[in-house]
């Protein structure tokens, strides 16, 4: 075994690598750049190097190099799947933990990795002829959807492949044209292998991934749910296949499309790295440790398990947290997780700290949490628990959405097809229900501060306790007399700190709040929430389309006629008094109906110079 | 022995009795106060989009702070019980972790406008707030005086421009002004806003202008719309007489917690460390007996009212029927002076050497009145207790360190004086539902006015037969019955609001925090001359 190993990666898997050397008493050494100096993944290594970026080969074989690695996992992304890095190693005299340089040539070429699917017996998405209808006419050097389009019937299928062709001539410049079968309702299930340099090939189950969004996958789970024991048979033997067929080492991922109405399945593509979504496989295999296996295969030991060791362990789940707003176009957020709490009742892989800076600089993923069941539904119990009790502060996460998700009918069904993800309403949490359990924490917050005889429990000399009305974005009636807020009935089950257990209308609802002076944050079922009172004395100054001299002086300056049309905060001219220049700016988006501004001509004060309409919003 | 216990038994629960029918009295004449206007006022105040005036404090104020209401039964059986609460609401509570004095109209009531008792309990806030350093918050919604009465609101010294007056000069001590104009502000009242040192108004609903559109109409013949005339987009954008423009109540009572809230810190005191009495405080009811001749041990009360329910007893074997010590009210230290029986000339000078005391100490005092008052007859007046009682009423009159007093009894005769009655300034003064306070009794006072009659007419030679006597007496007896009524006083002012006896604590705790106020710290003791 290797007594020191570089990781050329960042992130949880970094640290999740780490975790498995560390535990086998290999030194780890980590590598980082500078917006990553103050990661966790640096704190946690044993030595580390600091470099440009994580995808420079020549700067990371320096690295491990300098600092007496002997062999090098690069984890998922980056540069896990570049031959270049792997010959790199291997010219080097050190080892890469993965497969060999040519294995990554061959599956990382589509069309390839297709050819040797075929050979070895594994079914791929039917072409041509074989394909049936309906077919997927699209080009072959494309993609983006330019040149693709749906063929049901045959009478169409010329024009179609006519037009593709045009289409595919004109944005690649090539117009080889493929027809494929379409699979209208299908599922994303993935089969773990590995392999080792001892003629060992063995399978771990699959996975689903279907729940995707863009082909981002959100959750996985391990097995796959409402496959039967022949359809696993058949796909698990056909990745195992596979693996043999190019003498696949260490660990790799064959995808596979399932056509839900037919239980075909398809190869789509082979993954020649370890998985994010890896801890849903080792949990339901009896915890194995699949770094652990890659180390050892690397290391030119044999795979400690063979597959009549293997069977599956209930069943697992994984969702992914990522820094973006999903709920609002899944905007990737940065800032700095001012408080972060993840749950304790999972295994959870991240790199995620309090007081840690995100940027938009790298992956979005900030760390994944992992739950196992008994079942499914035990399963999906507890990753909606683990993610109920998961709370980010600062920085807007999509645990909510995650929560919300996992809730759903189609999830619990396991009915989600690949396509689902795209188009599905997945509901926000309650905004009503977090502002009231924001306002009560507030009002919590000053019972706790005030002691004495001024307390804050409402009391009124003239009757009895007046509902407290706390000032959010809105006023919120809170009422902790009668357990109200907002027309909730709240009732306390727990408090810890800034942690509550609520009650909220009979239902128990874990939420973390913090009251700050003009601001309540509060995350509720993941969600988080951000209620801030408006500054008192800002006045909605409405903005006039009216633009007028703000001083005496001249006009220096026009720079648009009317007609234009001009957007917020266009320059539209410019006075110059004492010696100042004044911009002046359209108000809004909209069109210019009038000019009285002549360049050099003297204005006073409250002269009409511009005006603007406003564009009519309805249009968006 | 087991008779004589379950007297007490009985006793004790026909006291419960009392006690808790005099407290659910006291309850329902607030539930109906608290309703402000008829109800068509009120819906049609809703209807203009407005929130009540009880539901805009409640919105200014912190959330969760409690509220110490001023007088809520001010007019109570006056005006033909027209004005519920002289129709403004006044009193201290939290804005932005600082103890404000609020003073709201309720336009409900009358359209707002000041009835003269409506006057007197805006200027006793403001007396209040100026001796407490407490920032005043005007939430104004008033039609100005009410004019039928004008010559009783507008004239006089402690009449309508004495608010302005006031304000001018709490600004002057550094005691932040500051209106919001949410409603009508005619005429004196358009000088509430326009005499603040930070003043809002809502916008198409607050209106501030000397003259109104009719007056206007009637003494130029210009016709012009309220908006027009003094509107919140007039008094933001041209006039200047307002510096916020809000958009409704809600965002008006927003603007004036940022005023609130950018004031420098005001160095109130928090509590300091509260031991609760051993004696559960609820039960204080439980200590005044159903007949109020009945004489008890006012030290029962205290236990249930102080710290510990410690009370460190000066001069105990001194002029007993007046009880002094120091004691502690949440965590506030307090001098109690408290009756227990009619007052001697030892229990007087007691009283005044324990002031003094006190003075020198700078403990605010705490009067617990139930007094008749001092002792009559040759023997007493020969021994001089009217200079006894003077040197009490001095050095109560001169006291420089706050007084807080409760009628917890009667309040008879030059007793009041002695024990801090209204004319003496006590910071403030609360009445328990049984108080009563007269010059003396009734029955004492037909009696009186019986032989005056009966040695004129004697004089004379006629004869003043029983029937006569009773025919004399019986209505002056009824009318000092209804006047010695603790609801009597508190319509007219004369205290700062009846209270539950099981609150007392809490509003001695409140009140003892309000008076501690650095920037309200007494000066250096000083008394008048002591008849000795």
């Amino acid at each position: 075994m290797f007594k020191s190993v570089l990781i050329a990666n960042r992130g949880e898997i970094a640290l999740r690598i780490m975790r498995t050397c560390q535990r086998l008493g290999i030194r780890s050494i980590a590598v980082f750049t500078d917006a990553d100096v103050a990661a966790p993944h640096v704190g946690q290594a044993d030595v580390a190097v600091h470099i440009d970026s994580y995808l420079d080969v020549e700067e990371i074989i320096r690295a491990a190099q300098s600092a007496g690695a002997e062999a090098i996992h690069p984890g998922y992304g980056f540069l896990s799947e570049r031959s270049a890095l792997a010959r790199a190693v291997e010219s080097a005299g050190l080892v890469l933990i993965g497969p060999s340089a040519d294995v990554m040539d061959l599956m990382g070429r589509k069309d390839a990795a297709r050819e040797v699917a075929e050979q070895a017996g594994v079914p791929v998405v039917p072409r041509g002829d074989d394909a049936g209808f309906p077919v997927l006419v699209k080009a072959a050097a494309g993609g983006g959807g330019k040149g693709m389009r749906v063929v049901r019937a045959e009478a169409e299928l010329d024009d179609a492949v006519a037009a593709a062709k045009r289409e595919a001539a004109a944005a690649f410049g090539d117009d080889t044209i493929l027809v494929e079968k379409l699979v209208e309702h299908g599922r994303h299930i993935e089969v773990q292998v590995f392999g080792d340099h001892h003629g060992n090939v063995i399978h771990l189950f699959e996975r689903d991934c279907s729940a995707q969004r863009r082909h981002q996958k959100v959750i996985e789970e391990a097995p796959a749910p409402g496959i039967d024991a022949e359809v696993r048979h058949k796909i698990t033997t056909a990745a195992v296949d596979l693996a043999r067929a190019v003498n696949y080492t260490n660990a790799g991922t064959v995808e596979f499309l399932l056509d839900v109405e037919t239980g075909e399945f398809y190869f789509l593509e082979m993954n020649t790295r370890l998985q994010v979504e890896h801890p849903v496989t080792e949990a339901i295999c009896g915890n194995i440790d699949l770094v652990e296996q890659q180390l050892r295969v690397a290391a030119g030991l044999p795979l400690d398990v063979v597959q009549d060791d293997l069977w599956i362990h209930g069943h697992a789940m994984e969702a992914r947290v990522y820094a973006e707003d999903a709920f609002n176009g899944f905007l990737p957020q940065a800032g700095t997780a001012t408080f972060v709490s993840w749950p304790a009742a999972a295994r959870v892989d991240h790199a995620l700290e309090s007081g840690q800076t995100v940027s938009t600089a790298y992956d979005p993923m900030l760390g994944k949490i992992i739950v196992h069941g008994h079942d499914r539904e035990d399963a999906r119990a507890k990753l909606i628990a683990a993610l109920d009790d998961t709370s980010i502060f600062g920085l807007t996460t999509n645990v909510g959405f995650l929560r919300a998700l996992a809730a759903t009918d189609t999830f619990g069904d396991a009915t989600v097809e690949t396509a689902w993800l795209d188009t599905a309403d997945i509901q926000p949490p309650s905004i009503d229900q977090a502002r009231a359990i924001a306002a009560w924490a507030e009002v919590r917050s000053e019972v706790e501060h005030y002691q004495g005889p001024w307390r804050a429990d409402s009391w009124r000399l003239s009757g009895p306790p007046a509902p407290a009305r706390v000032m959010l974005d809105q006023i919120v009636p809170v009422d902790r007399h009668r357990g109200t807020a907002d027309g909730f009935a709240i009732r306390e089950l727990a408090v810890e700190g800034d942690r509550l257990v609520l009650s909220v209308d009979g239902e128990r609802v874990l939420a973390v709040a913090q009251v700050a002076p003009y601001s309540v944050e509060v995350v509720v079922h993941g969600q988080r929430f951000v209620f801030r009172r408006p500054d008192g004395a800002q006045h909605e100054v409405e903005a006039s389309g009216s633009i007028v001299a703000p001083m005496p002086g001249s006009v220096v300056d026009v720079r648009v006629a009317s007609g234009d049309v001009v957007e917020a905060g266009q320059v539209l001219g410019t006075v110059e008094a004492m010696k100042m220049e004044h911009a002046l700016t359209a108000p809004f988006d909209g069109i210019v109906t009038q000019v009285g501004a002549v360049a050099g001509a003297q204005v006073a004060l409250g002269d009409l110079l511009f005006t603007v309409e406003e564009a009519d919003q309805s249009d968006e | 022995m087991i008779v004589s216990q379950l007297l007490t038994v009985v006793n004790m629960l026909c006291y419960l009795r009392r006690v808790k029918q005099l407290v659910d009295d006291l309850r329902s004449k607030l539930e109906t106060a608290r309703q402000g206007g008829s109800e068509k006022a009120r819906a049609a105040h809703r209807a203009r989009g407005k929130m009540m005036p009880r539901e805009r404090i409640d919105a200014l104020l912190d959330p969760g702070s409690p509220f110490l209401e001023l007088s809520p039964l001010a007019a109570t059986g006056m005006y033909d019980d027209a004005v519920p609460s002289a129709g403004i609401i006044t009193g201290i509570g939290r804005v932005e972790g600082r103890l404000c004095m609020v003073v709201a109209n309720d336009a409900t009531v009358k359209g707002g406008t000041y009835y003269p008792i409506t006057v007197k309990k805006h200027l006793r806030a403001q007396t209040i707030a100026h001796q407490n350093h407490l920032p005043c918050i005007y939430l104004v919604d008033s039609g100005g005086a009410f004019l039928p009465m004008q010559d009783e609101v507008f004239p006089d010294r402690e009449h309508f421009g004495r608010i302005f007056f006031n304000q001018a000069n709490m600004s002057a001590d550094g005691i932040p002004q500051i209106a919001a104009v949410m409603g009508s502000c005619t005429a004196g009242g358009a000088y509430v806003p326009a005499m603040s040192d930070e003043s809002v108004i809502v916008k198409e609903q607050g209106t501030i202008f000397l003259g109104g559109p009719p007056l206007v109409k009637a003494a130029t013949g210009e016709v012009v719309t309220a908006e027009e005339l003094g509107g919140g987009e007039v008094h933001a954008r041209q006039s200047g007489v307002v510096d916020h423009l809000a958009d409704d109540d809600e965002h008006a009572l927003q603007i004036l917690r940022s005023i609130v809230d950018m004031l420098p810190p005001s160095g109130q005191p928090e509590a300091g460390e509260v031991g609760q009495p051993l004696i559960d405080t609820a039960t204080i009811g439980d200590v005044i007996p159903d007949d109020p001749r009945q004489p008890y041990d006012v030290r029962e009360v205290i236990r249930r009212l102080v710290d510990n329910s410690r009370l460190h007893e000066f001069k105990r074997l001194y002029g007993e029927t007046l009880v002094c010590g120091f004691a502690r009210i949440q965590g506030h230290e307090v001098a109690i002076l408290a009756n227990n029986g009619v007052l001697f000339g030892e229990s007087a000078v007691k009283g005044a050497h324990f002031v003094e005391l006190a003075n020198q100490r700078g403990i605010p005092l705490l009067f617990l009145q139930n007094i008749t008052g001092f002792m009559i007859g040759r023997d007493y007046e020969n021994r001089g207790i009217a200079k006894d009682g003077a040197k009490l009423v001095t050095a109560v009159a001169t006291s420089v360190v706050p007084k807080l007093t409760v009628v917890i009894g009667g309040s008879f005769g030059a007793g009041n004086y002695g024990m801090c009655g209204r004319a003496y300034d006590p910071r403030f003064l609360w009445a328990w539902p049984n108080a009563r306070t007269a010059v003396m009794g009734g029955e004492q006072a037909a009696s009186v006015l019986a032989t005056v009659r009966r040695d004129a007419i004697e004089a004379k030679g006629g004869t003043f037969s029983a029937e006569e006597e009773e025919a004399l007496k019986a209505p002056i007896r009824d009318q000092f019955e209804e006047q010695t009524s603790a609801y009597y006083s508190t319509a007219r002012l004369w205290d700062d609001g009846i209270i539950d006896p099981a609150d007392t604590r809490r509003i001695l705790g409140m009140a003892l925090q309000v008076v501690t106020t650095p920037a309200a710290t007494p000066p250096t003791p000083r008394f008048g001359v002591f008849r000795m």
